[in-house]
């Protein structure tokens, strides 16, 4: 028995060594071999400061619409059940379900100025597809349930007495969606919000259909280290996802730290 | 504050789960709303507080009619059966949330929650969150918050389904001091007849919807007005083809004069009261209920053949 | 909620996920049946689905195994770092897919530090495939371990079975159906994936091209209704693919209670 499990343990520890931890390593190693030095100036350099802006200026739009998508759409299927809420409730986990080169190319077809909807777009003057608001589209749809999947197996959990509770003590709705209904369900939205920051700065599949990937205009930052990596601008590439790697670890420790918080406010002490 | 319902109707669907349901509640009085699950008393208590809306029917609350009043102005005190603690805000902030609605000044807000918080036993848990706390801890916490607006009527729905056995006697008899002194109108809905018996100065027994009898604890005991009331007030034997409660019956010597003869079955000591089953050649689960002395005094046991009759005192 | 805040959500929604939809579902049948069919029976389009297909089933059976090792002990064992690796292993969920993509084709590629090259192979497309859908194997699994009653574990162990037949007729059929539901998970992402296996996978036509990576190269040449017909064959089958891991699950988990 005791042999066996060393075995096992042995096996568990290699088989994710070689295929996750090995990575994460080489990462850093291949970033931070040349020295800090390189790496900065690998970041600033115009592509990547250019892309790093895009990222974050398309994650600033994506985010709050998202998270306050999630947070509506989360109260609507779970406190007001409707047709509506059921046809959300139905439709929303569908991006997670598809492949992001099928999202990029289904927002395309939509939004291009020869598409469906785009021609009447183009004709206003908006251009989607090839710009930054086809990169918010594709950032939101492949990020759209993250904030809902946390929130309403919760808000369902909880159930709602601590509203009801709050409306006989004479709080209007407003205040009962403030200080209770939010509150209540903060780590979650957290936790998917998170969840949703971390996926539209790593977005790459669908970004790449939807941008028309140009250099210094419509690159994210994903897309400008799989073009300086395919540009044998390797090192300029490892900086920048050395940079999405220490991102993602960050998640990670903010997910872990959200979920703790959430649990703690559980059950009673006996 | 009395309630009056008058002709109160309500459907989940097709579901109906009152039936035109009338219902005078005194001032001060403490009510007890018993009955099976799914006979809608805890529907008519959410009615009464106004978290659900009447189908048809009128609510009164101090000869006011209320029913078109949504609940945060019903001025209501509602405990659900689990607590509903806000789980973000500490045990003080809970009782405070009804005060800081109705804007009162800061320090009234504090010594009100000072007040109730000695009121409910909790002074030293004021800085505690609801999950540090244990269950009849969570309750009173709620119990203080509701008290907290100054209600004009207490509602309290299965206020002690969710605690351990032992708790429960303790917190009933507390609750039943506190409603005595506070002198507040207080409804409590519960499936179980014997803490209704033994919270409650009056009874209101529902049945599928409709109100099967309303009366003092005792009287809907020893004068049950139908055999759903007696079945569902205490425990039932069949004897000689008919129903009847176990402590009517009595055991006698097969030596007797009267009364059928039986066979003991099975003999359970619980403490004081002590079951003795017995196979009287009829279909049918019979059995009598003893005090510890009768049984001693019988010296009963499986096997043993005795007389099985009505108690004398019982016939009078 | 007001009915303007119901409106604006469904709205949203449409924008971003219905209109397109419909309007790829429209470009697929653009052409009737008949172009339809002709699109995803192209011999180029029936390797890369048949690549995509074969390579996710043994990514989906491998980790199936290996993730079920994983999360045996990561509730089972004890040892120093263990928390390390219990966080470790949602990393695949949280690194962007193209910082996998040039990592993995750097460390097992041509210029491999450790020498290993499986780039340009079906061996590479897997090893992409089995990074990125890694912890839906263990996190399908790890919570059911935890909460198992372990009272039928240790009444055949005190029966004097031994561990491994404890492991195999007591404890593995009531995983099954998390397992099951794991891979279903692992199998429609995999199907999908794109920015972690590009760089490893060469991308050669009729050879090495995944079905997502010959979607793009169509939509690249401006063929965007054979795309369209590609995806929406695709799509179909992940979500064909998942119902029926989904459907096995249930079965069997309604089987042993």
């Amino acid at each position: 028995m005791k042999r066996r499990s060393l075995a096992l343990r042995f096996v568990a520890l290699f088989y994710v060594a070689v295929l996750v931890g090995a990575p994460l390593v080489l990462v850093f190693q291949r970033a931070f071999s040349p020295g800090l030095d390189s790496v900065w100036h690998s970041l600033t350099a115009s592509d990547t400061a250019s892309a790093i802006r895009l990222t974050l200026v398309v994650a600033a739009i994506t985010l709050p619409l998202n998270v306050i998508f999630g947070v509506g759409a989360s109260l609507l299927i779970v406190r007001h059940p409707s047709k509506f809420s059921r046809l959300l409730d139905t439709l929303i986990d569908v991006p997670l379900a598809i492949s992001p080169i099928i999202i990029g190319l289904a927002l395309e077809l939509a939004y291009a100025s020869n598409g469906v909807f785009g021609r009447a777009l183009a004709h206003l003057g908006w251009q989607i597809i090839f710009s930054w608001p086809g990169i918010v589209l594709a950032s939101a749809a492949v990020s759209l349930p993250l904030v809902s999947r946390e929130m309403v197996p919760l808000l369902r959990e909880i159930g709602d007495s601590q509203e009801q509770t709050a409306a006989t003590l004479g709080a209007k709705p407003a205040r009962i969606f403030f200080t209770i209904t939010l509150r209540s369900v903060a780590w979650a939205a957290a936790y998917g919000a998170t969840l949703t920051l971390a996926r539209i700065i790593g977005e790459y599949g669908a970004v790449l259909i939807v941008s028309g990937n140009i250099t210094n205009k419509t690159q994210t930052l994903t897309l400008d280290i799989a073009s300086n990596f395919e540009n044998f601008a390797t090192q300029q590439g490892f900086a920048g996802a050395a940079l999405l790697a220490m991102i993602s670890i960050g998640v990670l420790i903010v997910l872990s730290l959200a979920k703790q918080r959430e649990r703690k406010n559980y059950e009673y002490h006996d | 504050m009395s309630i009056t319902i008058e002709k109160v109707s309500k459907s989940f669907g097709r579901d109906e789960v009152l039936r035109s349901l009338s219902l005078e509640i005194p001032t001060g009085s403490f009510t007890a709303l018993l009955g099976p699950s799914g006979s809608g008393k805890s529907t008519l208590l959410r009615l009464i507080a106004g978290l659900t809306k009447v189908d048809s029917g009128r609510i009164w609350l101090n000869g006011v009619d209320v029913t078109d009043v949504p609940v945060r102005e019903r001025q209501i005190g509602f405990c659900f059966q689990n607590y509903a603690p806000f789980r973000h805000l500490t045990v003080e902030k809970n009782i405070a949330y009804g005060l800081k609605v109705q804007r009162r000044g800061r320090r009234e807000i504090a010594s009100k929650v000072e007040e109730l918080l000695s009121l409910v036993q909790l002074s030293d848990f004021a800085t505690r969150y609801p999950h540090q706390l244990s269950g009849g801890q969570a309750q009173r916490m709620a119990l203080a918050r509701a008290l907290a607006i100054e209600p004009r009527v207490l509602l309290l729905d299965e206020p002690f389904a969710a605690l351990d056995a032992q708790v429960r006697g303790e917190v009933r008899t507390w609750v039943r001091k506190l409603q005595h002194d506070l002198g507040i109108t207080t409804i409590l809905v519960t499936h179980d007849q014997q803490e209704a018996m033994e919270v409650a100065d009056k009874l209101v027994l529902l049945n599928k919807g409709t109100i099967e009898q309303v009366g003092p604890p005792s009287q809907m005991y020893d004068e049950p007005a139908t055999d759903f009331v007696r079945s569902f007030l205490g425990p039932l034997t069949t004897f000689d083809g008919v129903s009847i409660r176990p402590h009517e019956l009595e055991l006698v010597p097969e030596s007797a004069s009267s009364g059928q003869v039986v066979t003991i079955t099975d003999v359970v000591r619980l403490g004081f009261e002590v079951r003795v089953v017995v196979d009287d050649g009829a279909d049918g689960f019979t059995w009598v209920q003893l005090t510890h002395d009768e049984a001693l005094l019988g010296n009963y046991a499986p096997g043993q053949r005795v007389r099985l009759r009505i108690r004398r005192e019982s016939h009078a | 909620m007001g009915w303007l805040g119901s409106s604006l959500l469904v709205t949203y929604m449409s924008l971003v996920i219905l209109i397109p939809v419909i309007a790829l579902v429209g470009h697929a049948f653009t052409g009737g049946l008949p172009a339809f069919w002709d699109a995803i029976t192209q011999t180029e389009a029936l390797d890369a689905i048949r690549l995509t297909v074969l390579v996710a089933f043994a990514t989906a059976f491998i980790n199936a195994i290996a993730g079920t090792a994983i999360a045996w002990v990561l509730v089972h064992d004890r040892f120093i770092g263990k928390s390390l690796l219990n966080s470790i292993i949602d990393l695949p969920f949280a690194l962007p897919t193209v910082v996998a993509g040039i990592t993995l084709v750097t460390l097992y590629g041509p210029y491999s530090p450790v020498h290993i090259n499986v780039a340009n192979s079906w061996v590479g497309i897997m090893v992409a495939l089995l990074f990125v859908t890694l912890p839906f194997n263990v996190r399908a699994v790890q919570p059911v371990l935890e909460s198992m009653d372990f009272s039928a574990e240790e009444a055949a162990s005190t029966l004097g079975s031994r561990p491994l037949r404890t492991f195999i007729y007591v404890t593995l059929p009531t995983l099954v159906p998390s397992i099951l539901s794991g891979m279903g998970l692992a199998f429609a992402r995999a199907i999908g994936e794109f920015g972690s296996v590009v760089f490893i996978s060469g991308n050669e036509p009729f050879h090495t091209e995944v079905a997502s990576s010959y979607i793009f190269a169509l939509s690249q040449d401006g063929e965007l209704n054979s795309a369209a017909a590609v995806s929406v064959f695709l799509l179909v089958f992940a979500l064909v693919v998942l119902g029926v891991f989904g459907f096995l699950s249930r079965r069997i988990s309604q089987r042993i209670q």
